[in-house]
């Protein structure tokens, strides 16, 4: 028997009022895990935490923690500590009473020294020692994010509930402070759910992410799996800047892939149904230069596999990111955006041929998107 | 699934494990019990307001009886205690009075408080020094004001005709009349609520956006302008509650004309709460006495529900307004 | 220039306002201080003395008025109240500003009701039935019907301080190990506490200020001093110094609350309906 998840989630459903916050959300985390949650803001996040940490009631489904029934069960009792978007700090009181609360409760008691020695540690940890006797009305956001997090961090638990914990702070900040959170030693060793609704940060922090929408988890797995087999264009579209370039077309009798005014075609190495409406998905980074072309339209350099495909285009417009440069490239009635060092972007010009490459096992194919609902990706 | 849950170990961490992150049974409440919850913490309310209630309960089933002092084994009338009060052409005159003073109370009230708010809005020097002391009138129990104007209004040696002797309008008989004694109590009433109004005003002029102001000032409008396009219209809720507070309350007067005027002279004061009074505690007509309040209280409420929506549509109006 | 003159003439017309304001005010404590003999036959100029406040406090004048009993009466049924609707109301605007539910929608509006009801439809049938009960002219009696004054306003004004406050600091307290009990002692109920005594204070004044109950429900034992204050208008020589004196001395105590709670004012006295 393997061990109990740390969180899991069975089909929880949440409904306030008419708006329905979570439609069915499973979730497991395993213990120790860093798990992210991502998803557009109303996506239900903040929800599924309150959930789990008994603030709110499910209306059905069921809530365990470490494979126990959570039903009825008090938050005093469930033993997770959650750090709230609005920090939720006690505004009469100091930075040191606000992180001591934990440790005055009769849950978490400790005597005053103890408390004194452990506050110290995570305040120094968290680059605040000195802010200790302020008022928190009077710290800087970042500051206030530091002192809710330490709160969170000053106490033993079960598990973490990290809500936005760094989406208050300005960039630099927020940056250093995901390089830092890993790193300390008890979010380590602590079953972790963090939620957030910056993918950058997801990848860079979840040991698994979750992706959310509409009060269902649409995929978990690890950052591989969701960039390389997202389960549907929403996830696709969910990872990556610039964007996942969509394009809409069909299958065609031979199994490949056509644009609508049919400027060209692509072979594909996955088996669709001829006629299907589709999505092929391709990532600006995966699309390489060739350099000038000669014509519009296709020339497949080869058909066998491993071979890279090549595309021709006019160039539309470029812009500079830093060392690397987005080019967006018109093929047809389609635009096609990559992202290139900068030094292979120097001689383009707008309205000139490119020829472009795009390796075959980058290609992804989608179902094309319904109403309410992102085409899923086809698979063999 | 099970509704208890077993006890659980806890991950605890470092320096903090074994002191707060023990062994500990995990308790499952009952659904049943926590949807109690806040019931349980109305529940005193709910008995007290039961408490409150139940002479008004109690009030409303004496009105079908003619209980009386005189007469302590009622009979069963129906609604002939009613029929009688429609049928008196005092109740009729006493209703008069009633609204001639809600009426004449609040309309002073909100004319002179908003123009109060307006002037103190200025916040001249003047202003700030006196702003401080508005609220005095308001706080002074509305009896012991009566009291105090009843002592300035007495024709032969009150100070008010005294201050007015110069002019040649020494004698004049306040409370003497019937027209003088009801505007003496509306002065008085104004005197007391002017504040009330005052400081809801100034409040919602002091949560106004500044920008419409700037953009005027900027276009050269005139104060006039500025005041019927920006000012009222933008006021209007605030002053709205002000108005509805103060037209209620004015009709259920009762301390300042028991103190001032108790009614008189004859029945130019007799306001509605005054007669009721005088008919259940003076005459000890409990049932008629009462019956005349029901009335009293059911026009109110009816009239409190008018204002409310009317308030509430507003109060929308006012929110959608771009600010 | 012409800005000179409005801004003259505007300060002006306050000026005029804050003497019709004060004046009244300022008459009562020059009639206080008149003795008796020259009552009737001075306006501004006379010999002052503090004889009518030694009458009021002390002896009563020569119907024996007890005013000071009145006063403590007043003290005693009015902190009472507010201690009762404190006790009572505090839960009860937790509840309906945390949950909502028909329980508490219902209480609320039958509160706000009560706000507006003429006070002689419960005080006459109550006249009746404190008779019967051995509550007429007790404290329990005058503490129970005050309940119509200062529960209302302590319940819709501290249910508007607990909607202001963020759910999430009580359920951050619970997250850090407090039960909900200690989460409402310790993180709500010290963040409203300004609102606390604000309100407590505006119930306190309202209390004292009324007149309907005392006059009807009490005779002499609990009366207080806003009926008391007209007694010394009774008899064959109406005593206009006293009764200026013991007005003086009732609005005292409202007064000075007054002052130290102005800026909580708008948001008791609407009801809630606006805030400062």
């Amino acid at each position: 028997m393997t061990r109990p998840a740390a969180i899991g989630l069975r089909s929880v459903h949440k409904r306030y009022g008419k708006s329905t916050a979570l439609d069915g959300l499973d979730l497991e985390v395993a213990e120790g895990e860093f798990f992210c949650l991502l998803g557009p803001s109303g996506a239900g996040k903040t929800t599924t935490l309150k959930t789990i940490a008994g603030l709110e009631e499910p209306d059905s489904g069921a809530v365990e923690l470490g494979g126990v029934d959570m039903a009825g069960v008090e938050p005093y009792d469930r033993g997770v500590a959650m750090c709230f978007e609005s920090y939720a700090l006690y505004p009469h009181r100091t930075a040191y009473d606000n992180l001591a609360s934990p440790l005055r409760s009769p849950r978490h008691r400790l005597p005053a020294h103890e408390a004194r020695e452990r506050i110290g540690d995570i305040a120094e940890l968290l680059g605040i020692g000195a802010l200790l006797d302020r008022p928190v009305g009077r710290l800087s956001n970042g500051q206030r994010q530091r002192v809710a997090l330490g709160r969170v961090l000053v106490r033993p638990a079960r598990a973490f509930l990290l809500d936005e914990p760094l989406s208050h702070l300005d960039a630099k900040l927020r940056q250093a402070m995901r390089a830092e959170l890993r790193a300390i030693g008890s979010v380590r060793r602590t079953t972790t759910l963090y939620v957030t609704h910056d993918s950058v940060e997801a990848l860079a922090l979840g040991d698994r992410i979750g992706v959310i929408r509409d009060g269902r988890m649409v995929q978990t797995g690890t950052r591989e799996e969701l960039w390389h087999r997202p389960y549907d264009t929403f996830v696709a579209r969910s990872f990556g800047r610039p964007r996942i370039n969509l394009l809409p077309g069909t299958v065609t009798a031979e199994g490949h892939f056509r644009s609508p005014d049919g400027a060209y075609e692509l072979p594909l190495t996955v088996p669709a149904p001829p006629g299907a409406a589709v999505q092929l998905g391709v990532r600006p980074r995966d699309i390489g230069l060739l350099g000038p072309g000669k014509g519009s339209g296709v020339e497949p350099a080869g058909t066998d596999r491993g071979t890279a495909l090549e595309l021709t285009g006019t160039v539309h417009v470029s812009e500079l990111l830093g060392r690397a440069t987005e080019v967006t490239v018109r093929i047809g009635g389609q635009q096609l955006s990559l992202v290139v060092p900068r030094a292979d972007a120097a001689g383009l010009r707008p309205d000139r041929p490119v020829r472009l490459s795009v390796p075959p096992e980058s290609l992804l194919l989608f179902e094309a998107d319904r109403p309410a609902r992102p085409g899923r990706r086809i698979s063999t | 699934m099970s509704g208890r849950a077993s006890p659980v170990p806890e991950a605890g961490h470092g320096a903090a494990s074994g002191t707060g992150a023990g062994k500990r049974a995990v308790r499952a409440v009952p659904a049943w019990r926590r949807s109690l919850r806040p019931y349980l913490l109305i529940v005193p309310a709910l008995l007290l307001t039961g408490g409150i209630l139940y002479p008004f309960g109690l009030g409303l089933y004496y009105t079908v009886f003619d209980f009386a002092a005189s007469k302590p084994q009622p009979d069963l009338v129906g609604i002939e205690n009613y029929r009688r009060i429609f049928a008196q052409s005092s109740f009729w005159d006493s209703a008069r009075v009633t609204v001639a003073y809600a009426v004449g109370a609040a309309a002073v009230e909100t004319v002179l408080g908003v123009a109060v708010a307006l002037l103190l809005h200025r916040a001249s020097f003047v202003g700030r020094v006196l702003e401080k002391i508005l609220i005095l009138p308001l706080m002074i129990a509305p009896v012991i004001a009566a009291i105090m104007w009843k002592l300035m209004l007495q024709p032969s040696v009150g100070v008010i005709n005294h201050l007015l002797e110069p002019f040649g309008l020494g004698g004049v008989q306040w409370t003497d009349t019937p027209t003088g004694a009801l505007l003496s109590s509306i002065a008085v009433d104004v005197w007391v609520y002017t504040p009330f109004v005052a400081i809801l005003a100034l409040a919602g002029l002091r949560s106004l956006p500044v920008s419409p102001f700037e953009a005027a000032a900027v276009d050269g409008a005139g104060w006039w302008f500025t005041f019927r396009r920006l000012t009222l219209p933008m006021l209007w809720p605030y002053v709205l509650v002000a108005v509805i507070f103060r037209f209620m309350d004015s009709l259920k007067v009762f301390d300042i004309i028991y103190a001032l005027t108790e009614g008189g002279p004859g029945d130019s004061t007799m306001v509605l709460q005054i007669r009721a009074y005088l008919e259940a505690i003076r005459f000890q007509r409990y049932s008629f006495g009462i019956s005349y309040m029901i009335t009293l209280w059911a026009a109110v409420y009816l009239v409190t529900m008018v204002l409310v929506r009317y308030l509430g549509r507003i109060q929308n109006r006012a929110s959608e307004v771009p600010g | 220039m012409k800005r000179r003159v409005l801004a003259v003439a505007a300060d002006l017309a306050l000026i005029l306002y804050f003497v019709f304001a004060l004046f009244p005010v300022a008459w009562m404590v020059i009639l206080s201080l008149k003795p008796t003999n020259e009552l009737f036959s001075t306006y501004f100029s006379f010999s002052p003395t503090f004889d009518s406040y030694r009458t009021v406090l002390g002896a009563g004048g020569d119907q024996g008025v007890p005013f000071v009993r009145f006063f403590v009466n007043s003290l005693v049924v009015s902190v009472g109240a507010v201690a009762l609707s404190l006790a009572i109301g505090l839960p009860a605007a937790y509840a309906a500003a945390r949950w909502r539910f028909r329980g508490s929608e219902n209480l609320m509006f039958t509160l706000l009701s009560f706000r507006f009801a003429p006070e002689l439809t419960v005080v006459i049938p109550l006249f009746v039935l404190y008779q019967k009960l051995g509550l007429f002219d007790t404290y329990v009696g005058m503490v129970w019907v005050l309940q119509l004054v200062t529960l209302p306003l302590i319940v819709w004004i501290m249910r508007s301080y607990f909607s202001d406050l963020s759910p999430e600091l009580e359920q951050a307290a619970l997250l850090d190990g407090y039960t909900r009990k200690q989460a409402f002692f310790k993180v709500a109920l010290p963040l409203v506490k300004p609102g606390i005594a604000a309100v407590s204070l505006l119930a306190f004044i309202f209390a004292w200020n009324n007149f309907v109950f005392p006059l009807i429900l009490t005779s002499s034992n609990a009366q207080t001093v806003t009926v008391g204050a007209l007694s010394f208008l009774g008899g064959d020589r109406p005593k206009y110094n006293l009764t200026a004196a013991a007005a003086l001395v009732s609005v005292v105590p409202p007064l000075l609350l007054a002052l130290t709670i102005q800026r909580y004012l708008v948001r008791g006295l609407s009801f809630g309906a606006v805030k400062s």
